[in-house]
């Protein structure tokens, strides 16, 4: 026997009660696996880079800027690389099956975020076979089933083609995985000079211009020096990170970051009081045996250590439940759901079980240290 | 007589109140008691008379108002709790009336207790619980529980865990008061031989006078005084 068998056995002593506290204990970690997994997964922003800088119109997002504005955004000082973009919003077969295409000049994709979104050159090379043919990221290709070599049909929310029809039919020449599971890769890239040739409206125009800083500029200096530069001109322009980009998309809908951390405060708050109450009248009850242990020999400290341990045990055993349960469900989930389990959800969530044991295990700990061992067998 | 020397246990003018709704209750003053190692005493008295109260002294778990205890080199009434706590774990064992058993440890791990507070390998471990389970006459009954014993059983386990560290001293509180006269008669054998083939230094708080008989002399404790001493012999 160890001192962490006694603890073990201190927390099993009631299998009924401990089994509640864990499933309670599971349940908070669950909810804060899922949410933070959300706010990892589709969601997107915390994936996103905070280097790469996104040039949009000033006058919103919906609004398009002239291709002309490429020269001039390519001969600022510091910007080492320029993509851009228009994207294409539509459905696959039903409405609510919706889907988005961003159009982009490959080689310039590749060149200011291939990286990011796991761009290969054998992908590139697929991709200049016909104009039609798109890169399917992995989450959508696994959520719509699709593979490569299968022609696929969008149907577009807004952009009719010459024919005045809606859709759009391409040949899926690849799938790119992204950088990290986190990267968001529920969408496809199209050959922008395919959409734009094909559009009805808004030709040589982009939604979005893309922009990699150089290493000697601070994204943040080269967005205002972007900014200054177009203030005065037709075109004014908007430029944020990608992570800035995305976060102000999500506000629009709601602060899904505040959202989340209200949620899994509030679970934490409840839990943390349920167990220090449970915790509490636990030790209470034992406090003949804690005065026996004294007698024994064992110290403040191992009294208090033991009691620790005890509350670990529960926290680690409930809270790793609660998290492998969010694990699972991100995987049967997966990314398309907006679930990305990822390392540091993890490393967060043992931290907070860490954080938590000790803090419901200290109340207890230090009402079993100012127990008298004489008061301690006044209580039988 | 015994010299200066020789004495294990010595108290020197305690005394020790307790303080009951703003009112000091006095339970000794300036009591003195010498036992020489190896002595086996028995502390006889009716309620009140202050018999738990110096045995709580003697296993350090209460300190006098006034006065010294000694044991062995160690003067518990100068010691602060922690060291007095480290004490008992290397020097003194303990057997209680209700055996105080951990119910959800078995009778191996009960008897481990006070080991696990001692540089002691795991090996070393079990083999000297299974050593002084053998010594109480339970060899084979090592994992059962508490709940699964009889109560002369019970306070055998509750002896094996005084007596596992090989402390020199051993403190009985009523040891046989919840036993029928056979447990009773096992207990106070088991003690017997602890004293006489050990070498134990016992001190038993008891009601019993069949139990007192078998300490070497039996100290009879009224209002907090030593009023009388018998000797086994006479």
């Amino acid at each position: 026997m160890t001192f962490l068998d006694l603890a073990r056995r201190n927390a099993l002593r009631k299998p009924l009660r401990a089994m509640l506290l864990m499933v309670c204990i599971a349940m908070a970690f669950l909810i804060y696996g899922l949410t933070t997994s959300f706010l990892d997964g589709a969601q997107g922003a915390s994936a996103a880079s905070e280097d790469i800088l996104g040039v949009t119109s000033a006058g919103g997002r919906t609004q398009a800027l002239p291709m002309a504005s490429l020269a001039a955004l390519s001969a600022i000082p510091d910007v080492a690389g320029v993509a851009y973009v228009t994207r294409l919003r539509g459905f696959v077969e039903v409405e609510k099956n919706v889907v988005a295409v961003s159009a982009a000049d490959m080689p310039r994709l590749m060149d200011v975020n291939g990286k990011g979104l796991g761009l290969t050159p054998a992908l590139l090379q697929a991709m200049e076979v016909a104009r039609d043919r798109v890169l399917v990221g992995r989450a959508l290709a696994d959520a719509q089933g699709w593979a490569v070599g299968q022609r696929v049909a969008i149907t577009a929310f807004n952009v009719t083609g010459q024919d005045g029809g809606r859709d759009w039919r391409f040949e899926i020449a690849g799938i790119f995985e992204g950088e990290t599971a986190s990267t968001d890769t529920y969408f496809m890239i199209a050959r922008y000079d395919y959409v734009n040739a094909m559009r009805a409206r808004g030709r040589d125009t982009v939604d979005a211009f893309v922009v990699r800083p150089s290493a000697q500029v601070s994204p943040a200096v080269l967005a205002a020096r972007i900014d200054a530069q177009f203030a005065n001109s037709a075109s004014p322009t908007r430029t944020q990170s990608e992570k800035q980009f995305l976060e102000a998309f999500l506000r629009q809908y709601a602060d899904v970051g505040l959202l989340v951390n209200l949620v899994v405060g509030a679970a934490f708050i409840t839990l943390l009081m349920i167990v220090v109450n449970t915790m509490i009248f636990a030790i209470r009850e034992r406090t003949f045996e804690i005065g026996v242990l004294k007698t024994l020999g064992f110290s403040r400290s191992h009294i208090v250590t033991l009691i620790l341990v005890e509350t670990s045990f529960i926290f680690l055993l409930g809270g790793g439940i609660g998290l492998l349960l969010a694990w699972l469900a991100a995987q049967v989930a997966g990314p398309e759901l907006g679930l990305v389990f990822s390392s540091m959800v993890l490393i967060k969530g043992v931290a907070i079980m860490a954080g938590l044991s000790l803090a419901t295990g200290a109340l207890p700990a230090i009402a079993a240290l100012r127990i008298p061992v004489i008061n301690a067998f006044r209580t039988r | 007589m015994t010299g200066a020397q020789d004495i294990y246990i010595q108290l020197e003018s305690v005394s020790k109140a307790y303080r009951v709704a703003g009112q000091a209750i006095p339970i000794f003053s300036n009591l003195d008691l010498a036992i020489p190692r190896g002595d086996f005493v028995a502390v006889m008295g009716p309620s009140g008379s202050g018999k738990s109260t110096l045995l709580n002294m003697l296993a350090g778990i209460d300190r006098p108002d006034a006065g010294r205890v000694r044991i062995g080199t160690h003067h518990l009434d100068q010691m602060g709790e922690a060291a007095r706590g480290s004490w008992r774990a290397h020097h003194m064992g303990i057997v209680f009336q209700f055996y105080n058993l951990l119910p959800m440890l078995t009778a191996a791990e009960n008897v481990e207790l006070p080991l696990l507070l001692k540089p002691v390998s795991a090996r070393e471990r079990r083999l000297r619980v299974e050593r002084v389970l053998d010594l109480v006459g339970l060899s084979g009954r090592e994992r059962h529980y508490p709940g699964m014993m009889s109560g002369g059983q019970q306070q055998r386990v509750g002896i094996a865990r005084a007596i596992v560290a090989d402390p020199g001293l051993l403190l009985c509180d009523e040891p046989t008061g919840d036993l029928d006269r056979a447990s009773a008669d096992d207990v106070l054998d088991m003690l017997q031989t602890l004293n006489q083939v050990l070498g134990k230094t016992i001190l038993m708080v008891t009601h019993d006078p069949q139990a007192a008989r078998r300490a070497k002399r039996t100290l009879h404790l009224d209002k907090g005084v030593f009023i009388e001493e018998s000797r086994a012999a006479e």
